[in-house]
């Protein structure tokens, strides 16, 4: 288990953005959904051992990142895409991937390899030595999913990885999504349904702070087809989940 | 961009030049260079012949030979140094060369080129120029495994094929013309046989 | 691999079987894109034993060549005056630079990146004490060369390094407070100004700011609340929900 989640909760003041999370995931590709203020991007945060938790328990990668070391040991191992990623307008493609392979405290021996391979990885094959200010939201944003993956992570946490991306970027995004979920675990939080139904071994679905539906994507179309509203199947499945939630 | 531009933009510093070039060329730079060396080594010359590309590029002179050739003699050179580090036990002798060099009393050296590098990479080239003149069994294959193989006259061949002596006598001129170009590196050879 | 077509090989055609020419392409333009770094560089490197932590100091905006030379700038200038009029500016004048400097050694207020910095090996709060010192260090060490320079007494010379500690302290602290590397700059300069002042109220003179042995001890004191306030405020990150 990369992830074990127990009762996890997450205060800002008295609104409880998580309320009692538990959640378990090996390797694979898991699907994060759920409306604006679901408690989301906390969620990915509290993963990304950006944001402590209020209470509950948070064991990644078999280390509890609560103290300095362990969480040390994890970060080596992580990936995380934030939901908005500012960049450095003089920095090349490649020196701002490098950059973080750095900070990932990678051996300096491996960084050039993998800089390289992250880099045709997301399709930046020929942009790699230009500026960052001369690329456009939907290249930025794969410069965020290169830094990511560059130090090949055994927990890899991508927020609203698709904006900007083109439908055949997509389609590259989730052969890379699906290859790494084959040895790591892949959370992807997204609003994009679709996305989710073609690359995700499981899905979550969290209203509220809280998770309303955890299982197979199959499982999900299964919820919607008496009730549910939306023009594709997974779309059904969602919006049923959430009306039988709030109801 | 044809391949002189290629080079002259990677000469510039353009890195996008140096993959367009790897995208045309390095399919058919390994197919070669896998003649002679196992797959694995194959790879790291590759690697080494680009980088090579990529700091000489200002070095090309258009006027003494194509890009292709340019491209394939700095392969030649890399693959050489790795032949000669590896010694002659290692290279990848056809058998009868190898008996042939016994009988000899011990040197695999049948064209007394002294190098057994250069040696195997010369196999390799004409090969290479072979594979140029069309598939096995095509007519300018035939025409020249009969006259320069088997050593036939003109006439011999043009009963064997069953085509006029004027036929035969222009196929051989079209191979002469096809081998001399590839052996000279004046047009990169494509694996396969694609002119 | 993205150089590969729908046809899964290259343009050139498909190669022998046996050999990964996405590898090779990865290799080669591993050599081609990797940024050496300079002597300075492998020089941190190899003081902090981290790679990362020495291009992070190095990308430090207040260590940047324009901002050093700024520096220099400020206070030879400040040097010059003093040489021809003989009221010493260099002690008024790096505290307020070097206070600058460090708040703009500060991340989040200058930094798009910062939640990802956030979530890295090398913390976030490992690369502002290195940048920060060094900052702090360079600063002192330009202060010192204009104040000898300027041909001040000893006691002027080395006198201003406590209340500068403090000055810089205070704008860190605002600056990990507030979230800006603005504010820790007002701040740092405002607070110097004041107590400048506030001297020259009390005894007449500018130079009691730096001179007089009283305020050593409010001085480190001072820098010692800030500095545990910047630890504080670097320890928890809020995040918005």
């Amino acid at each position: 288990m990369n992830v074990e989640l127990t009762e996890l909760t997450r205060r800002f003041g008295r609104t409880e953005a998580v309320a009692g999370v538990d959640l378990q995931a090996g390797p694979g590709v898991f699907g994060l959904l759920g409306p604006n203020g679901a408690g989301k991007t906390s969620l990915l945060r509290m993963m990304a051992t950006v944001l402590p938790p209020s209470s509950g328990t948070l064991r990644l990668l078999g280390r509890d990142p609560g103290s300095y070391g362990p969480r040390r040991e994890i970060r080596r191992r992580l990936g995380y895409l934030p939901q908005t990623l500012g960049y450095y307008p003089g920095f090349t493609v490649a020196e701002f991937v490098e950059y973080f392979a750095l900070l990932k405290d990678m051996p300096s021996r491996q960084v050039p390899r993998a800089v390289a391979a992250a880099i045709e990885q997301v399709g930046l094959g020929d942009r790699a030595r230009k500026k960052l200010r001369t690329l456009s939201g939907g290249m930025l944003r794969r410069v965020g999913i290169a830094q990511a993956i560059v130090n090949e992570p055994e927990l890899l946490l991508l927020d609203e990885p698709t904006a900007g991306l083109d439908p055949e970027q997509r389609v590259a995004f989730r052969t890379l999504l699906r290859e790494f979920g084959q040895r790591s675990t892949v959370i992807v939080s997204t609003h994009l349904v679709e996305d989710v139904g073609a690359a995700c071994t499981e899905v979550t679905l969290m209203d509220a702070g809280k998770i309303v539906f955890h299982g197979t994507p199959g499982e999900l179309i299964a919820q919607g087809e008496a009730h549910g509203v939306g023009d594709a199947p997974l779309e059904r499945g969602y919006t049923a989940v959430l009306a039988a939630a709030r109801s | 961009m044809d391949d002189e531009a290629l080079i002259a933009a990677v000469a510039g510093g353009d890195d996008t030049a140096l993959r367009e070039l790897f995208a045309q060329h390095a399919p058919w730079l390994a197919a070669r260079l896998r003649t002679v060396l196992p797959a694995a080594e194959v790879e790291d010359v590759l690697q080494e012949t680009f980088l090579a590309v990529w700091r000489g590029a200002a070095s090309y002179r258009p006027e003494l030979g194509s890009a292709g050739g340019w491209i394939w003699g700095i392969a030649r050179r890399q693959a050489a140094l790795w032949l000669r580090r590896q010694g002659p036990a290692e290279l990848p002798l056809p058998a009868a060369a190898r008996a042939d060099g016994q009988a000899r009393g011990g040197t695999s050296d049948p064209a007394g080129l002294g190098d057994p590098a250069d040696a195997a990479l010369q196999r390799a080239e004409l090969a290479a120029a072979v594979s140029a003149l069309g598939p096995a069994g095509g007519p300018q294959r035939e025409t020249w495994r009969l006259m320069y193989l088997e050593d036939r006259t003109v006439a011999e061949v043009a009963e064997l094929m069953g085509v006029p002596v004027g036929t035969v006598k222009s196929r051989a001129h079209r191979v002469r013309q096809l081998m001399r170009a590839a052996l000279r590196h004046r047009d990169p050879v494509r694996a396969g046989g694609r002119r | 691999m993205n150089m590969t077509g729908e046809h899964g090989h290259l343009p050139g055609g498909p190669g022998p079987l046996d050999v990964d020419l996405d590898r090779v392409w990865t290799g080669v333009a591993a050599g081609v894109w990797c940024r050496q770094p300079g002597r300075a560089e492998r020089l941190a490197g190899r003081l902090l034993r981290s790679p990362g932590l020495a291009r992070a100091l190095l990308t430090t905006p207040s260590l940047l060549l324009g901002w050093v030379i700024a520096t220099v700038v400020v206070l030879g200038t400040g040097t010059v005056v003093t040489l021809s009029t003989g009221t010493p500016l260099v002690p008024l004048l790096a505290p307020a630079v070097a206070a600058a400097g460090i708040a703009y050694a500060y991340g989040p207020g200058i930094d798009p990146a910062w939640e990802l910095t956030q979530s890295m090996a090398i913390g976030d709060r490992m690369v502002l004490l290195v940048r920060a010192l060094a900052v702090f260090g360079l600063n002192a060490i330009l202060g010192l060369v204009a104040s000898a320079a300027s041909g001040a007494a000893a006691a002027v010379t080395f006198g201003w390094l406590i209340p500068m500690t403090a000055v810089c302290a205070l704008a860190l602290a605002a600056a990990t407070l507030g979230r800006s590397a603005n504010v820790g700059v007002l701040v740092g300069l405002a607070g110097w100004l004041i107590t400048v002042l506030s001297a020259r109220a009390v005894t007449g003179q500018f130079s009691a700011a730096f001179t007089s042995t009283v305020l050593i001890v409010p001085y480190l004191i001072a820098a010692a609340c800030c500095a545990a306030i910047a630890m504080y405020a670097t320890r928890i990150p809020r995040g918005t929900p």
